[in-house]
Order: C-alpha cells, then sequence, then structure tokens
C-alpha cells in the first residue's frame, strides 16, 4: 500500500508524520510509551523489553531501525556483513554498526565485567547529523532518500565526523582515509541472526499506528 | 601482486630479547594456516627432543585465510607446541574460539611465532604494527577472568585479550589459555606460556580481511546460511516438530534444541521465546541452538540470559546464565561454557548433589560453579579424563589409596557432604596450584599411571571412567560408539583427543537413519555408514570415510573453520533432500583467496598436514623410546574397547565393542589410504615426496624409521 492511498483512506497518519513522530523519540529508548501489541509484534519485542529499556528504535528514512538489545548474542555477523557489502573487504573497525567495542567492556557492562550486557550501536541517521555539520568539507549530505552519505570526493579523512558523532559511529578507513559513514543499507540487518536489528517500512509502521489511532 | 586470505605476514616474538619482528607467511601457503602453519614452523624450529618447558621450545599461534573473512564459524584461532603430557611429548595443538583469532588477522598477521623466555611476567600488546611488552607483575597470580579484565582496561576496550590462569603459571601440565568468556585453548598451551612467563596477549587491529570476491563470500555464506546450517554440531532437523519440518529428532533430543515454549527466561527485559526457526530464515538461526535446555532439560531455562558464542557464528552454542544460587557461596552467578567443563562438576561429588531453587537445578548449579572455576584458574581437563580421575579418587577404594592421610583430612569435606559448589572450586583449586597428591592428576593420565604405579591394566580396563582411546594419555572424542571403525581410527591418529566431528554430527543429528545412510553412501559409496551401534565389518569405504574425516579436521583447524560445524554434510532443507555439499570448504577457498581451490586441491593441502603430524609423532617416539613402530606403539587399543559388554559380541545390534581382527584390517585399509607403510604405520617416501615433504623423508631415514 502506497503512502498516498492510505493517507487518502485515513486522512489521519501517513508515513512522513509516523516518521516525524518517531524522530522526536530518536535518541531516547522508547521506554514509558504504550506501544501497541500490533506494533509490539511488528518490532519483534515485548512491553517489558520496552518498559526496561532493552528497545531502542532509530527513524532512518526507509523505516524504523528497532535495536533490541536483549536478543543480541555478539556474534559480529552485522560488522561482518556491513564491512563485506560497504567496503568489500571483512573489518570490525571500519563497520559502521559497532558490536566489538561493547562486547567485552563497555562502561560498567560486557562479558569481562562479569554480565551479559552488549548489543550493537548504530547510526543514528540524525535529522540534523553532527557529523555533517563538523564536516570541513561539507561532505557528509543527505541524498534524494534523505540518507546522510560520505561523498568521497571531498572526504579528506580529517576525523572530524568521528569526533562530532555523540556516539562516534562514523570511522576514519585507516587504507582509503575516507569516512565509512552508515549509509542506512540494511546489510546488518539483512544478516542477524536472532533479528536483534530489524528495519520496519514506515508503510507497516503507520498501518500499526493507524490502529492505535482507530 | 594482491594477497586475498592471507595477510602475508607473521609475526616473530622473542620473549628473552623482547624483540618482535614480522616475516613473510606466504612461503607457509601450501601448509593452509593454523595447524598447518603451526606443524611447518614447529617441525622446521624446534628440535623434536627439546622439553615443551625448555627455553628453546616455541609455539605458534595461526590462523588461516578464511579466518575473518566474514564465512560463518571462522572464528577459531589453531596453536601447536610439543605436548607436556602425552605418550611421547610430541605435536600437539590446542584450538580456541571467541574472537582473537580474527582480529589477530585485522591487526595484520596470519600467525604468531613465540619463542624464548622472558626475565619477569609480561603481556604482549599488539596493536596494528605496534608490539609492546607490558608488565604483568601485577596479573601473575590472578585468574583469566580478572586479568582479562585489566589487561582490556589497560589497553582499551577495542582490543581481545586471552590469558593463562594459575594452573598455567604453576606449570600444571593441564592448563589452558582463556579468552573471551569461557572459550579456551587446552593441551597444556597455559603452562607452555607459564614456562615463558607470558601472561596473556592483547590483540587490536584496524585492517581488514582482503577477499577476492567479496559478492561470491557473502553469497556462499547466504547459501550456506539458508540451505545448509542446522543446530549446533550441524544436527539437521529439530530436536522437536516444528510445523514447517518434515522430520524432528526420534529421541526428542539433539543440539537443535531451541523450540516453541523454550525460552531465554533470564533474558533483560523478559523472557524470550525461541520459537520456529525454519529452514531459509537467517534471522532466526541463533535461537536453533539453546545448549542449556540441551545440557540439563528444561530446567535450564530459568537460568538463561542468553547464548553467546565465537566471531562470525549464527549458531551460539554458550549458554550465558544468570545462576543466582551461586551468589550465597560468593561464587561468581554470571558463567557460561558450552562443552566438557559444563558437564562434569558431579563427578567431585561422591555423596551426591541437592537441589538449589527448582527441582532438577543441582547439576547445572554446580556445574556453573566449576566452570567458571576451571577457566580461572586455565586448568585443562583433557577431554574429561581430569573429572573421570578426580571422581576415582575421590570415590573408589582404590583412587584414594594413592592420597596421604593427612592430605584426604584436610579436604573441606563439609562442603562436599552439603553439596556446596565452592568444594569443586577448591578441589580444583588444589591441582591448578598443584597442592597435594590429588594435584598429580593434573600432570596427566600418563604421569599419574606412572607415579601410582597403575601399569597397562588401568587403560585396559572396563570401567566408565576408563575411555582412554589409546595408551597414550589421552581419551576418546566421538569413536567407535558413534561410527565404529571410522571413528576409532581417527581417535588414534593424534597426541590428544581427536577433536573430530564429521561423523559425530551426521550419526546424532536426529534425522532419520535411512535419510543419512543416503547423504553419506552418496558421497561415500555403499557401507560407508553403519547404524550407531549396529556396526558391520570393515570394508575400504569406511577407510575412505575415515581419511576424509581425518584430513577435512586438519583443513578446518588451518583454514580456519570450526569443526563443530564444518563440513556441511547434511542439510535441513528437504528440497536438497538434506543433502549437504561437500564442496564447499573448497568454494570459499576459492572465493576468498582467489586460487583456483578445488575439493581435490583442499583436501591434498590438508592430507599434507595429516602427513607431517604422523612423520613428527614417529621421530618423537623413535626419539623417547626407540620406537620404530607407531602402528604399535601409538596406534596400540586398550582391550576394553574389544573386551566390554561380553554378554554381546562386536558386530551385534547395541554394542559399540569392536572386534580385534576387525580393527586390525582396519588399520591396514587406513594405513594404505594414507600411503603408510602397513607393518609400522609410517609415511613411505613416495608419499613424503607426493607431498612436498622430501625433507621430513631424508629425517625419518637418517634417524631408520623410513619404510623400506
Amino acid at each position: 500500500m502506497s503512502d498516498e492511498t492510505k493517507t487518502g483512506l485515513n486522512g489521519f497518519l501517513d508515513s512522513q508524520m509516523t516518521r516525524r513522530q518517531f524522530l522526536k523519540i530518536s535518541g531516547k529508548s522508547i521506554a514509558g510509551l504504550t506501544v501497541s501489541a500490533t506494533m509490539l509484534s511488528l518490532f519483534g519485542c515485548t512491553q517489558e523489553q520496552v518498559d526496561s529499556e532493552q528497545v531502542v528504535t532509530w527513524a532512518m528514512p526507509q523505516g524504523l531501525l528497532v535495536v533490541n538489545a536483549a536478543k543480541c548474542t555478539g556474534c559480529k555477523r552485522c560488522e561482518i556483513n556491513c564491512s563485506l557489502f560497504n567496503d568489500q573487504e571483512c573489518s570490525s573497525y571500519i563497520s559502521r554498526v559497532k558490536i566489538s567495542r561493547n562486547l567485552h567492556i563497555h562502561g560498567k557492562d560486557g562479558l569481562l565485567m562479569g554480565n551479559f550486557t552488549y548489543y550493537p550501536d548504530t547510526c543514528r541517521q540524525c535529522e540534523i547529523p553532527a557529523c555533517g555539520e563538523a564536516c570541513p568539507e561539507k561532505a557528509i549530505l543527505a541524498d534524494d532518500k534523505g540518507i546522510k552519505r560520505v561523498d568521497n570526493d571531498k572526504c579528506i579523512g580529517c576525523g572530524a565526523c568521528v569526533e562530532a558523532c555523540p556516539w562516534h559511529m562514523p570511522t576514519i578507513n585507516p587504507e582509503t582515509r575516507k569516512s565509512s559513514k552508515c549509509i542506512a543499507c540494511g546489510a546488518c540487518v539483512l544478516g542477524c541472526p536472532t533479528a536483534a536489528l530489524s528495519i520496519i517500512p514506515w508503510d507497516a509502521v503507520t498501518a500499526a499506528a493507524q490502529e492505535i489511532v482507530a | 601482486m594482491a594477497i586475498y586470505g592471507w595477510t602475508g605476514k607473521l609475526l616473530r616474538i622473542n620473549l628473552t630479547d623482547l624483540s618482535a619482528t614480522t616475516e613473510d607467511s606466504m612461503k607457509y601457503q601450501d601448509y593452509i594456516g593454523g595447524m598447518g602453519l603451526g606443524y611447518r614452523v614447529i617441525y622446521d624450529e624446534v628440535p623434536l627432543n627439546t622439553h615443551p618447558y625448555d627455553p628453546a621450545s616455541k609455539f605458534v599461534m595461526a590462523v588461516g585465510p578464511l579466518t575473518g573473512s566474514g564465512i560463518p564459524c571462522s572464528g577459531r584461532m589453531n596453536i601447536a607446541f610439543l605436548s607436556s603430557w602425552s605418550k611421547g611429548h610430541s605435536i600437539i595443538d590446542a584450538h580456541m574460539g571467541g574472537h582473537i583469532g580474527p582480529k589477530m588477522k585485522y591487526a595484520g598477521y596470519d600467525a604468531m611465532i613465540v619463542e624464548g623466555v622472558a626475565s619477569k611476567p609480561v603481556y604482549l600488546k599488539i596493536q596494528d604494527d605496534q608490539v609492546t611488552f607490558e608488565d604483568a607483575s601485577h596479573l601473575w597470580g590472578k585468574g583469566t577472568f580478572e586479568s582479562n579484565q585489566v589487561i582490556t582496561e589497560e589497553c582499551g576496550r577495542d582490543f581481545e585479550s586471552a590469558s593463562i590462569g594459575q594452573a598455567g603459571e604453576n606449570l600444571v601440565n593441564y592448563s589452558t589459555l582463556n579468552t573471551s568468556f569461557g572459550n579456551s585453548g587446552g593441551a597444556g598451551i597455559g603452562a607452555i606460556m607459564g614456562s615463558k612467563k607470558l601472561k596473556g596477549i592483547a590483540i587490536s587491529g584496524t585492517g581488514s580481511v582482503k577477499v577476492a570476491d567479496p559478492a561470491k563470500v557473502k553469497e556462499l555464506s547466504d547459501y550456506m546460511m539458508r540451505e545448509l546450517i542446522g543446530g549446533n554440531n550441524n544436527h539437521n532437523v529439530p530436536a522437536l516438530p516444528q510445523s514447517w519440518a518434515e522430520y524432528s529428532a526420534a529421541s526428542g533430543k539433539n543440539r537443535w534444541s531451541g523450540a516453541p515454549g523454550r525460552e531465554w527466561k533470564k533474558a533483560a527485559g523478559g523472557p524470550i521465546d525461541m520459537g520456529e526457526q525454519p529452514c531459509g530464515d537467517i534471522n532466526k538461526i541463533a535461537y536453533r541452538c539453546l545448549k542449556g535446555v540441551f545440557d540439563y532439560g528444561d530446567v535450564a531455562s530459568n537460568y538463561i540470559v542468553k547464548q553467546g558464542g565465537c566471531s562470525s557464528c549464527p549458531i551460539r552454542c554458550y549458554t550465558q546464565y544468570d545462576m543466582e544460587p551461586l551468589a550465597e557461596y560468593d561464587l561468581p552467578t554470571h558463567v557460561s561454557n558450552t562443552c566438557m567443563p559444563m558437564l562434569y562438576g558431579q563427578n567431585f561429588y561422591p555423596s551426591g548433589l541437592i537441589d538449589f531453587k527448582y527441582e532438577g537445578d543441582a547439576k547445572m548449579i554446580i556445574n556453573g560453579a566449576s566452570s567458571h572455576a576451571q577457566d580461572d584458574l586455565g586448568l585443562w581437563c583433557n577431554y574429561g579424563n581430569l573429572y573421570r580421575e578426580v571422581k576415582w579418587v575421590l570415590s573408589t577404594e582404590e583412587g584414594k589409596s594413592h592420597i596421604p592421610e593427612a592430605e584426604w583430612n584436610s579436604y573441606p569435606w563439609e562442603w562436599e557432604k552439603a553439596a556446596d559448589p565452592r568444594w569443586v572450586v577448591e578441589i580444583m583449586r588444589r591441582i591448578a596450584y598443584k597442592e597435594g597428591e590429588i594435584a598429580v592428576i593434573g600432570e596427566g593420565t600418563i604421569a599419574m599411571a606412572e607415579k601410582w604405579g597403575l601399569g597397562k591394566e588401568y587403560f585396559d580396563s572396563i570401567d566408565s571412567l576408563n575411555q582412554n582411546v589409546t595408551y597414550n594419555g589421552y581419551p576418546k572424542h566421538h569413536s567407535a560408539e558413534d561410527s565404529g571403525q571410522i571413528g576409532l581410527l581417527f581417535n588414534l591418529m593424534y597426541n590428544r583427543d581427536c577433536m573430530i566431528h564429521h561423523l559425530t554430527n551426521v550419526t546424532n543429528s536426529g534425522a532419520p537413519y535411512e535419510v543419512s545412510k543416503a547423504t553419506m553412501e552418496g558421497f561415500f559409496g555403499k557401507g560407508s555408514y553403519d547404524k550407531m551401534k549396529s556396526c558391520t565389518p570393515m570394508n575400504r569405504n569406511k577407510a575412505k570415510v575415515a581419511r576424509w574425516a581425518f584430513n577435512g579436521k586438519q583443513f578446518h583447524d588451518s583454514a580456519t573453520l570450526c569443526n563443530w560445524m564444518y563440513p556441511m554434510t547434511q542439510s535441513p532443507s528437504k528440497a536438497r533432500n538434506y543433502v549437504g555439499d561437500l564442496e564447499l570448504d573448497a568454494k570459499y577457498m576459492a572465493a576468498v583467496t582467489g586460487k583456483d581451490y578445488t575439493r581435490e586441491s583442499v583436501e591434498f593441502d590438508s592430507e599434507r598436514i595429516s602427513q607431517m603430524l604422523r612423520v613428527m609423532t614417529a621421530i618423537s617416539f623413535n626419539i623417547q623410546f626407540g620406537s620404530t613402530n607407531l602402528r604399535q606403539d601409538h596406534d596400540g587399543m586398550p582391550a576394553w574397547i574389544f573386551d566390554k559388554q561380553p554378554e554381546l559380541r562386536a558386530f551385534e545390534e547395541g554394542t559399540d565393542k569392536m572386534d580385534r581382527e576387525d580393527m586390525e584390517l582396519a588399520l591396514d585399509y587406513f594405513y594404505e589410504e594414507m600411503g603408510w607403510d602397513k607393518a609400522t604405520g609410517i609415511p613411505t617416501r613416495a608419499t613424503l615426496v607426493k607431498y612436498g615433504l622430501a625433507d621430513m623423508a631424508d629425517d625419518l631415514a637418517g634417524r631408520g624409521i623410513l619404510p623400506n
């Protein structure tokens, strides 16, 4: 079902509006929200996981990225698929999704801190990206879908984007001296063997949200 | 020319002068990597009469072209060195999973050769091409969990670390190197490192593994995950019925134990149901293996947080538990291990166990305590011989007779009687600290049998605590009970337990026998696949299967791939008639390295490693015992294998006892397959020349043990 048809049918919610609503809560967990059973099912999570801050959502141009920490088993297939798809080589360091750095020691958590709390960090595809704002070459720009991409012709590998990102998600590839920043390609999601990472298309999120409204 | 798969570099660490240099690693390409590379380096550089703890002894940590390439289940590392504990002190290896193997590749190295002895405890810090020797005085005496934590805190969270525990420091032969959480390499590597005052290793790498055909690597990986992979040990049908599956395990039990209604009950934010995991759905694969429930039944779910495991593997075989009853004893509650350390803690309790919180949870909680303690101390079990021998000492009059009375009375027996988890921790501590006569067990079955005068009969005896598959000091590891003569043959070949899962993965898969038989006979011909415990007499096709498995394991520890998962012999796909893909290993090699590997060429390169193992074993046995005959002195099989279950005859249904004459024929056929002299079991010159090992033939000839 296209956005247009849906708007016509309902006249209240469309994917753009859904995305805007989720953008408001991006950057926080969705704890505290009451999420409908349909939406929980769509997100592959439970209200209890939402309430205990296991689930974080990020509004991406093509859909809602749902990260469920409780489901992450630390296999690193997200990093593998990211680097194989985007860099044509296999690496952890330049992966745009990052689990390795969280696995063993992450604050008070991680395997070597004696617990099993670890999860993948992802690019948030911020509406106003700190990485892009900080880039002295204005090399990080939104494409026609709204995805912020690095223009490799402009990137000088200075690392300003890495520093500026509050989560240090971009990485300067030591060989190419270009910033590896997420382009929301979804390779990590497709390869996640527990669906700890998933992207729910806006159409589907909107349809689930309609139910709440109805 | 660009190099794909391999990094092209190896690191040589000299602890005596604290130097680190790099060398070309491509000269070892014929040996694949990992085990093969390690064996060649040890042969070239360490005279086989070197004592394993001598400063001239070395160890080789090595990975292969597939490690860290993105291929599923490619996270393992091989460590080759001379054995401190098995008969002949010959070539041996430890294998470890976790994440450190791929990290070594990302740092730019195919291998690390470690030689010399440091003057004080150090750990190695490797950050790409920067290698430094860090003081480890503050870590000496600490367990592996704390050591790895401190090392990672000191180096940074991008580092992967591995440490030895007190067992390794105290030169206990049964010692490990531990990484991540519960992942370890055993076989005595802990004490080899301890003898060199090397407490641990930390590696960080910003590089990558270059692959020749990235699209193909991705395609093959997805193909493997959609069509070929099953559960843990690649069991290819689920344990319990699932709506999409034609078959499930007849017994209701196998290692594809995840099922609807089975949960990670202690997951953060509430229970997570394993649901169905249909063939073809990549995003559900990691719910297939629920190892805790496989090991302990549904009661395990109450303590399961999630499943973990190694880099790149979608089968998460390390159950990660939160066993809160352990808190009452001031023991860590977060525990995880997947193998032997998690299974035999009850052997320490002759008075039996008492449940903690749920009915039937006693064994699991005790094993939580024992596995964590064992991993922390860096103590190795020799595939269970440690637990068997402790049980023999603690629960039989004969065993007890070897412990002095004062020592016996010094044990905190009140803990044993109360089934207190601190008991097993304390007994393990004594072994790791070499306190008292019980610590003899930690020196190895051979040393124990010699010191306590147990004689050949100890290895021959029909007793469930005797699993020794040779007279060389190690037990069987999926032997005749799974695959008759085939399993027993490859169990005889190494200088430690064989670690080959080629056959057990098929026979225990849960698929109907006729389905697996059709697959195996399709690959290997008629008569190649017996029903478990319903063995038929030896034939040539079985010898071919044994050769395939023996060489294949060498490939997996060299490439590296996990042999618990590979080869993909079977498949969960009905559309494939449940037939796997034995060409897959070669397809991976071609896609990753860009070289035209075929199944034949991969098996040829793998067999080269088997030949090196055999040559080095022959030389060691010659040096140690003047042996000129491996058939007689290395491959001898204890009597229990043939004399067990006196009420049954070999080849009768229901027994895995073997027939002496038939096994002699099996050795004949197998030696012929391998190109070894039938009388001595030693490779002929023609065989060694064929594999480019003429120098080894010359060496054998110089020692007078090259077959005529």
